[in-house]
């Protein structure tokens, strides 16, 4: 089996403090380099708080972003321009805002053939008849193709959202946070059309959020982002009821479960490292309860455990 | 602090360069030569030719931007032929009474203008809103020299409360009441527009941030609403107001030039209008430069009293 | 078209469309009306009245027919005044979208360019230009439409840089489309709203600019008339013969005024943030229009703050929003009650009811009472209210970064709340506020106190938020989704500070969110909303434990829980309804998988269920027996 996916040392970099000539005043280092695999048919779940590079590594895998290193390989083949139109066939992207990711001043129907001419130089007659396949896939009525996207509700439009993704007939989809901005009751629903889908058209994912139960609930794996750099990857129903590296526990500790008593994981006030300056060795250094001179003077290397379960941790736990 | 303030002024080197290069290129647009406009009817082929060489209009493009510059940077914006007089002297002399009208007109603008959007948005949809709304409209439809021209109707010649021109007394003392008396119908007629936009501007920047969360956070500690639209709403809605003065600066300095008209003000619009009526190049070119960088440097004020205000903006 | 309707709808705008259509219609007639050649001078005739006998309007210095001048100025006036704004909207549109769109380097030298250009105080540029071309009304036009480029250049760029970052400017471009298609389908098409509004409210700008350039005798030349000239020429004669001033003077106030009016209408018919009625400043405390006063519970005589049938509806144009449609609630001293539902379900807005801080417009409290100790705040005079405000009953808002003032120091606001309350001396109140940071735990209280809001974490400013709401030792706080904006790591240390507050201080508190995990955590007490009603109310362990309306426990099973592993997910069909159109009964019966007939007929009442619980439905998912 070849991996759908296949990412080797990407990271990406931003010019901070631009200047009209010269080189810009510093660089911050959003995603450091990052090598994962994600498997034909697998959802690889990543989760991170807000500021851990996660948005940035998707725009990165659609070609939206340049990657300042690294290769991306789809089904074997590596992708080495930023070109969005090359990426648009084999792999497509669903926002996280669903209004804001459809044009305001356009039909849904231009809107869902615009995939369909412009990467697959369809007539109008498939055109039709791909998007009446589509729509019958996500539950959407033809005559919404008519209207303008202010008409629908978050949890439609996201829909709408997916239905162009697909349209696209890549067989691997970026979700970046596909349903925080839904609520609960729509957020179920969206996420079980997902999971019918992808059994349906034997798509890949590769799922990002900031829930863990939702995240959990949808992967086959997880990898888990810290500033920038994965620091553990294994299977969802392991990694946070047996987290390995300090960091998953703190989120699995973190997040709020009926029955679970009130107490704060962490006793005092943190905040994330400084990305103009960042630390030489483990980024988790300061909170992290492990923490010993190693840490401080090498970062940690993702290691392979058993039954896949890497961690980038020099005090796993 | 200072060096915020130092920062500014660097960053206004290549600003005044770039306004010096645009009124040099301007000014080399001009069609025919100079030399002819200026010797009208004494225009011999040798007269015109001395006098290119005389002005070293026979140098290429650039050398002449760099020598005209030079001379500008040591105070010689050369010789007006149209007043016979160094163009510095005259725009010095001309451009004080300038600040005098467009300053105190700026203040007017500045202090009415903001003062009646604020209270036309706290008390929006209400009379005083409605009364300052249409009076706005007013202000920012009628031309600046027509209501120059009906004030004088009015003020000067029916009630005879104002002379009717002029910036001093034909006869008597020039003194400071005798110049607010000639100020007061002109300094009034050049700030009703510019009064106008800011009002207008101030009342829906007050709106904007009336809408804020920060707002009905004030309003939920239990502060007084008078100091919630003073203190907190306009402190916030003068980040977008600030500007907007310095622009209405722009204006009022500017736009003095039809005032000057109208009143038979002595300053540097009037200069400037007759200068072009005479083709007199040296003039305007000076005219135009210095009170740019005036301007310039009046802006950078501006910039200055916003990070004052405003701590996000890095110093 | 619905913009020509919302158009219509403007009175003012409607005057200022016919003024303009009037003027129009006139000036493209004036060709064929039978008026005296407006060059023709007589001199025998100047100076002549209007309404005598040379003519309506009477005649100018030279005798010449002012009627049939100010006709042809008006046109003349009008084509050159439209033909500049066109000529600087489409040049500027051309620049800023050039510019926004492709960023970088692009837009930094073109933008520098323009700011060059706008350090110019505007006449002066239009007058070098002016000086330049030499005097005509061609220059005049081609010198104010260059100075007016610099400004739609940057008001448009603004708006495209917007645009640009746009999600759908990215879905875009994954449909394989490039860059200028992009420009033109999907950027131009956003930005040509932008583009008609500024171009309507400045064509009277160049109306009066290109007449200004007249009138100081630069733009039209003699004989030919345009307004600007024909007051410029009269000026001489002002005191003499202010008729011929008058005349032009009038007319170009009357066509401005038009334009601005019209343009006016035209922006807030286009601006979709004025079409929702979005920019009207909310009012200091909450409209109240209630019919009747609800009294105050007997059973509750023990709660600190209790609802009563409390309604709050938004008023927008024609439709009411039904927000909150009759709430009631209690909470006691050291209590944490739970209020959750989705967004929609009115949890926030009953909770902002309780001070009067709904905005209003278009909020209105239509009914009920809130008793705060007894004494019924809804419809208390404002002063009542600003007294108990941050004082007794203090909130605490989602959005840390929203909600401080950005330009005021953590100190100062602190200081501001305790001495909004407590006249104290500067100094008292700011040991008092190093006091309140420290007590929410923020390390460096004494230095932290004089950073600014956007120098702090998320967190940080999250306790910030607490310690102004403790400032003054309030009773109740009312937390609005205080940890929604933040990551789950910082969320847990604020829940926890929360609830160890509330035990030192035994404070009242109300907390809104949509996460049962954290009301699970937090709360005693729990009252799930759904389409502005409770639905049902109990002991929050009670009621995660056995859900007796059918919407909580389906919406509990619609959450995934960690450690769940990889699963289907329950979900519930459907959509809540808007509350501008409730159905009749059950507002969740459309949704509800053992709805009847019967939960469509009538009102559905909250009924008692067991101690302390109530439901709302005929049909709960549990007995009355089984709840105890």
């Amino acid at each position: 089996m070849t991996a759908a996916l296949k990412l080797s040392g990407l990271s990406k970099t931003f010019p901070v403090g631009k200047r009209l000539l010269g080189p810009p005043r510093a660089f911050v280092r959003a995603v450091q380099p990052v090598s994962l695999t994600v498997e034909t048919g697998e959802t690889l779940g990543i989760v991170g708080e807000s500021g851990c590079g996660k948005s940035t590594l998707a725009r990165m895998l659609v070609g939206l972003l340049e990657p300042t290193t690294g290769q991306i390989e789809i089904e074997g083949e590596p992708l080495d321009n930023a070109d969005p139109a090359t990426f648009g066939r084999k792999i497509q992207y669903v926002f996280q805002d669903p209004i804001s990711s459809l044009n305001p001043r356009k039909t849904i129907r231009q809107i869902m053939e615009a995939p369909l001419r412009n990467l697959h130089g369809m007539d109008a007659k498939a055109r039709a008849a791909r998007i009446a396949e589509i729509f019958a896939a996500v539950n959407l009525r033809e005559e919404f193709l008519d209207r303008y996207p202010h008409e629908f509700s978050g949890g439609q439009a996201q829909r709408i959202g997916i239905a162009r993704a697909l349209a696209a007939d890549a067989r691997i989809l970026i979700l970046d946070e596909p349903v925080s901005a839904l609520d609960v009751s729509v957020q179920a629903q969206v996420l079980n059309l997902l999971a019918g889908l992808k059994a349906k058209f034997d798509l890949t994912y590769l799922f990002i959020s900031h829930d863990l139960a939702v995240v959990e609930a949808v992967s086959d794996r997880v990898a888990v982002l810290y500033f920038g750099s994965v620091v553990e990857v294994g299977p969802a129903e392991q990694i946070f009821s047996n987290p390995r590296h300090p960091y998953t526990k703190l989120l699995a500790d973190s997040a709020p479960v009926v029955g679970r008593a009130l107490k704060a994981p962490e006793g005092r006030e943190t905040e994330l490292p400084d990305p103009l300056n960042p630390p030489t060795g483990c980024a988790f250094l300061a909170r992290c309860p492990f923490a010993s001179d190693q840490c401080t003077s090498t970062p940690p290397e993702l290691v392979e455990g058993e039954t896949g379960h890497s961690v980038a941790c020099h005090h796993p736990i | 602090m200072a060096g915020y303030i130092l920062k500014r002024l660097f960053s206004a080197i290549p600003v005044l360069l770039g306004i010096s290069i645009i009124v040099f290129l301007i000014m080399a647009m001009i069609p025919g030569d100079p030399a002819t406009a200026i010797l009208g009817s004494y225009a011999t082929p040798e007269n015109v030719e001395k006098l290119n060489r005389d002005l070293g209009l026979d140098k290429p493009l650039v050398q002449r931007y760099f020598i005209w510059l030079g001379n500008m940077l040591q105070g010689d914006f050369g010789r007006s032929f149209s007043l016979n007089r160094a163009v510095l002297d005259e725009v010095m002399e001309r451009f004080n009474a300038t600040l005098i009208l467009a300053g105190t007109s700026f203040v007017i603008c500045s202090v009415l203008g903001v003062a009646a959007g604020v209270v036309s948005a706290a008390r929006q949809y209400g009379l005083a809103d409605k009364a300052i709304t249409f009076a706005v409209l007013l202000g920012i439809s009628i031309p600046s020299f027509f209501l120059g021209m009906m004030m004088i109707l009015i003020f000067a010649v029916n009630l005879r409360w104002f002379p009717v021109s002029g910036m001093w007394p034909i006869y008597g003392a020039r003194d400071l009441s005798a110049l607010l008396s000639h100020l007061t119908l002109p300094a009034s007629a050049l700030a009703v527009v510019a009064t106008g936009v800011i009002a207008r501007l101030s009342r829906s920047a007050m709106l904007e941030v009336m809408r804020q969360d920060f707002i009905r956070t004030a309003r939920a500690k239990g502060v007084h609403e008078r100091s919630v639209i003073w203190r907190h709403a306009l402190r916030a809605a003068m980040v977008s107001i600030i500007p907007v003065l310095g622009i209405q600066a722009g204006f009022v300095l500017s736009g003095a030039v039809y005032i000057e008209m109208v009143f038979q003000w002595p300053g540097v619009g009037r200069m400037l209008v007759d200068a072009i009526l005479k083709r007199d190049i040296l003039l305007v070119q000076g005219g135009v430069v210095f009170v740019a960088a005036c301007y310039v440097m009046f802006n950078i004020a501006v910039d200055v009293a916003q990070g004052l205000l405003d701590p996000r903006i890095k110093t | 078209m619905s913009f020509l309707r919302l158009l219509s709808r403007n009175r003012l705008a409607l005057a200022g469309l016919v003024v303009m259509a009037l003027v129009v219609v006139l000036a493209l007639i004036t060709p064929l009306l039978p008026l005296a050649d407006p060059d023709v001078t007589n001199t025998a005739d100047r100076f002549k009245r209007p309404l005598g006998d040379a003519g309506l309007l009477g005649t100018d210095h030279l005798g010449r027919d002012l009627l049939s001048r100010l006709l042809w100025g008006t046109r003349l006036s009008l084509a050159v005044g439209v033909a500049a704004a066109l000529i600087a909207a489409t040049i500027g549109a051309a620049i800023g979208i050039v510019a926004g769109f492709y960023g970088g380097r692009t837009d930094n030298i073109i933008m520098r360019g323009v700011d060059m250009l706008m350090a110019f105080p505007y006449i002066l540029l239009a007058l070098a230009i002016v000086a330049a071309l030499g005097p005509g009304l061609l220059n005049a036009l081609i010198a104010v439409a260059a100075v007016n480029i610099p400004f739609f250049a940057r008001n448009i760029r603004g708006v495209t840089v917007s645009i640009a970052h746009k999600e759908f400017v990215d879905a875009a471009r994954l449909s394989g489309m490039g860059d200028v298609r992009i420009i033109v389908t999907e950027v131009l098409p956003n930005v040509i709203p932008v583009i008609v509004i500024a171009m309507s409210t400045t064509i009277g700008w160049m109306i009066l600019e290109t007449a200004g350039l007249s009138f100081l005798g630069l733009g039209s030349q003699p004989p030919q008339a345009d307004l600007g000239s024909m007051l410029g020429e009269a000026r001489s004669a002002l005191i003499t013969n202010p008729h011929t001033s008058v005349v032009p003077g009038a007319m170009i106030l009357v066509i401005v005024m038009a334009i601005n009016l019209l343009g006016d209408g035209v922006r807030d018919a286009l601006d979709p943030r004025l079409k929702s009625g979005a920019l009207s400043r909310p009012m200091p405390a909450t409209l109240v229009r209630r019919d009747s006063v609800p009294p105050q519970p007997r059973t509750e005589d023990e709660a600190i703050l209790a609802l009563r049938d409390l309604k709050t509806e938004f008023h927008v144009k024609n439709r009411v929003y039904k927000a909150v449609g009759g709430v009631d609630l209690h909470v006691r001293p050291g209590e944490c009650l739970g209020i959750i539902g989705e967004s929609g379900s009115g949890k926030s807005v009953t909770a902002l009811s309780v001070m009067g801080l709904v905005a209003s417009p278009p909020g209105v409290i239509t009914g009920g009472a809130v008793y705060f100790e007894g004494q019924d705040l809804i419809g208390a005079p404002y002063e009542t209210l600003r007294r108990l405000r941050g004082n007794r009953v203090a909130y605490i808002f989602q959005d840390p970064l929203a909600t401080l003032h950005p330009l005021y120091t953590v100190g100062e606001q602190l200081i501001e709340a305790v001495r909004a309350h407590h006249p104290t001396s500067r100094d008292e109140a700011r040991t008092h506020a190093i006091d309140l940071l420290k007590s929410v735990r923020i390390p460096n209280a004494e230095t932290r106190i004089d950073s600014y809001p956007h120098e702090l974490s998320g967190g940080m400013r999250q306790r910030v938020g607490i310690a102004m709401a403790l400032a003054n030792d309030p009773e109740v706080i009312i937390a609005d989704e205080p940890t929604t904006a933040l990551d789950v790591t910082v969320q847990a240390q604020i829940l926890s500070l929360l609830d160890d507050l509330r035990r030192e201080r035994g404070l009242a508190i109300v907390f809104i969110t949509h996460d049962f995990g954290v009301v699970a955590q937090l709360c005693d007490r729990v009252a799930v909303m759904y389409a502005g009603r409770i639905v049902e109310e109990g002991p929050t362990a009670a009621i995660l434990g056995a859900p007796a309306h059918p919407y909580t426990a389906r919406l509990m099973a619609c959450v995934p829980e960690l450690g769940g592993g990889r699963r289907e997910l329950a979900a519930i069909p459907g959509l809540p309804p808007v509350v501008d159109n409730l159905p009749q009964g059950c507002a969740f019966a459309d949704r509800c998988h053992k709805a009847t007939d019967a939960c469509r007929e009538g009102e559905v009442t909250l009924v008692p269920k067991g101690p302390d619980r109530a439901v709302r439905c005929i049909d709960p998912e549990i007995a009355t027996e089984a709840a105890q």
